[in-house]
């Protein structure tokens, strides 16, 4: 029964997946779901253990995450998902990252340890790397979404946040040229507070990167396959998979009803937040209303093919078995979990004893 | 006729809404229909997390949205479908508002409590206290002057849809979220009240403005259809 399942699955070159589609025979795609989920559990709670490492503790794993980070990007890459992940979701998650990053600065005052300085303006307008970050940046951002405005505004915040340390600003390898404007204003942070933010923001890109990883490398019916192997009724596991093979049709159903709103021209005049609320409360009856429709359709047209009647049902196709490579994965995951979490042992301690 | 038979008889023929109850349900299994709404309405909450969290900006903070909009639509969808309602919240939170806006696997499921329990509590509060004392667990009377014949109190509805749902799970959603998150080290210790805010605000906005749009628009046709549940499960 194994041979006509591998035939079937072999026989697309490519599937679709929650979000966009996949290639065959990748070896990220022939990993049973249960290895791919355990593999991105397992990532998570590194990553959450990874930067939750308090400073009297030695601090945060900062390679331990840029290592995951790497993993992360390599089974991307290997799954030949990256370029719908450079398309989508890669610029995207930058400023969440910066966020981020930001939070953990300014919101983590309790840090122990000396102070250093930032500047909010050192002074002077420095001519160097930050320079170079303002013109990629805003060419990077004019290319991709032809705005001046928001160019403008992604150049300056980066070019602002490489002129606040002192050791980019005041550097003569990082600032080749000053020009005088103004007076210094700065301000003082714990010394740790770059590394826990950096850690932090690296950590929540593991996260992001891990969950999309799943996401663009798993098919609903994957997981009603597995729920079937976990020995799961068939009426269960369908319930799952009727779940998820619905997304996209409610997704699709929230858009038509917008272009709908918009043509009987919801966007001409400019509104206030509050208008707009209640334009997004009203997409709500046509979507539940729709909802409700197809659910009932469904629901006889299943009945009339025997759902309640059928006592014996064909397997999913793409119920796949767990392989000695799902297995060297796991045991490789857990192996890394109990060196790192249950051992308590860092990857930067490492590399800086 | 025994004390409780009596008691029981006067309750139901007291409230057009008396049948809906905290019973397991009709007694009869579900039927394909709703088998098939169930997890249609599940996708649809998945989706509304989604977009509820990552409308405001490509991939909203840690999965909190400052107008969650998702909140009363499975506040509602629990006072029509019982535990399906709660299910939906929890699993939409966890793939919607986490997974799919990139928290990872873990902090996802943890903090998806936070919306497991205002619907709980709510169905459980309206079911089985508040319609005994005259007040519709589909919340129609929010809207409404009448329910088949019966006269509806408004204003005391409006009281306790917010004293209930707005101000106490919503606030002990809140807390059960942002104290997860900070429990995880997502969320700043000083930013702590900052987040506790915007997400107690964003869910009580999208619910004073949603809810009555959709019990007003949608509760009498779904109950029309007979697919309004009459206990937890059927």
């Amino acid at each position: 029964m194994e041979k006509p399942k591998e035939e079937a699955r072999a026989s697309k070159k490519y599937v679709c997946t929650f979000i966009f589609s996949m290639r065959t025979g990748t070896p990220i795609e022939k990993l049973h779901v249960i290895t791919k989920f355990l593999m991105i559990a397992a990532m998570s709670v590194l990553a959450l253990y990874m930067f939750d490492i308090p400073v009297s503790k030695g601090g945060p794993d900062i390679i331990g995450l840029v290592l995951l980070l790497v993993l992360v990007f390599g089974l991307l890459i290997i799954s030949r998902t990256a370029k719908h992940l450079v398309s989508s979701y890669l610029i995207l998650a930058l400023p969440v990252l910066f966020g981020e990053f930001f939070w953990w600065l300014f919101f983590n005052g309790s840090l122990p340890g000396a102070k250093i300085v930032f500047y909010l303006w050192p002074g002077f307008l420095p001519i160097g790397i930050s320079t170079l970050v303002f013109v990629g940046v805003f060419s990077l951002v004019y290319y991709k979404l032809r705005s001046i405005g928001w160019s403008l505004v992604a150049g300056l915040l980066l070019w602002w946040f490489t002129i606040m340390p002192s050791s980019l600003s005041f550097s003569s390898a990082t600032t080749w040229a000053r020009i005088p404007i103004g007076v210094t204003y700065s301000f003082s942070l714990p010394q740790w507070s770059t590394t826990v933010a950096l850690s932090k923001a690296l950590g929540y890109g593991v996260l992001i990167y891990t969950s999309f990883l799943f996401l663009l490398t798993t098919r609903d019916v994957e997981i009603a396959g597995a729920l079937r192997q976990l020995r799961l009724s068939f009426r269960k596991s369908f319930f799952v998979a009727l779940m998820f093979r619905n997304l996209n049709t409610i997704l699709l159903d929230y858009q038509d009803i917008k272009i709908a709103q918009t043509a009987r021209a919801a966007n001409v005049i400019r509104k206030s937040i509050f208008s707009k609320i209640i334009d997004l409360a009203q997409t709500s009856i046509p979507l539940v209303a729709t909802m409700i429709r197809r659910s009932t359709e469904t629901g006889v047209a299943l009945y009339a093919r025997g759902f309640e009647a059928s006592k014996r049902v064909t397997d999913f196709k793409e119920t796949k078995r767990l392989s000695y490579v799902d297995f060297t994965i796991l045991a490789i995951l857990a192996a890394f979990l109990i060196y790192e979490v249950i051992l308590g042992h860092s990857i930067t301690a490492l590399f800086t004893r | 006729m025994s004390g409780g038979e009596k008691t029981e008889a006067k309750t139901e023929t007291k409230y057009p809404w008396s049948n809906y109850t905290l019973k397991l349900g009709r007694g009869e299994p579900v039927s394909t229909t709703q088998y098939v709404l169930y997890a249609v309405q599940i996708a649809a909450i998945i989706i509304l997390s989604y977009l509820s969290v990552s409308l405001l900006g490509p991939l909203s903070y840690s999965g909190i949205s400052l107008f969650y909009f998702v909140y009363p639509f499975f506040l509602v969808f629990t006072m029509w479908w019982g535990i399906w309602g709660i299910i939906s919240a929890y699993v939409g939170c966890v793939l919607g508002a986490g997974l799919m806006v990139g928290l990872g696997v873990v902090p996802s499921l943890a903090y998806s409590i936070a919306d497991f329990v205002p619907p709980l509590v709510a169905f459980m509060v309206w079911r089985g206290l508040l319609a005994n004392r005259g007040f519709d667990p589909l919340w129609r009377d929010l809207t409404e002057k009448e329910v088949a014949g019966f006269k509806t109190n408004r204003v005391g509805a409006w009281f306790w849809f917010i004293l209930i749902n707005g101000i106490i799970l919503n606030a002990i959603s809140a807390e059960l979220g942002i104290g997860i998150q900070f429990q995880l080290g997502l969320v700043p210790g000083s930013a702590y009240w900052l987040w506790w805010a915007g997400w107690f605000a964003g869910d009580l906005l999208a619910m004073v403005i949603i809810t009555p749009v959709l019990v007003k628009g949608l509760t009498n046709l779904v109950e029309r259809q007979g697919l309004v549940n009459h206990g937890w499960v059927t």
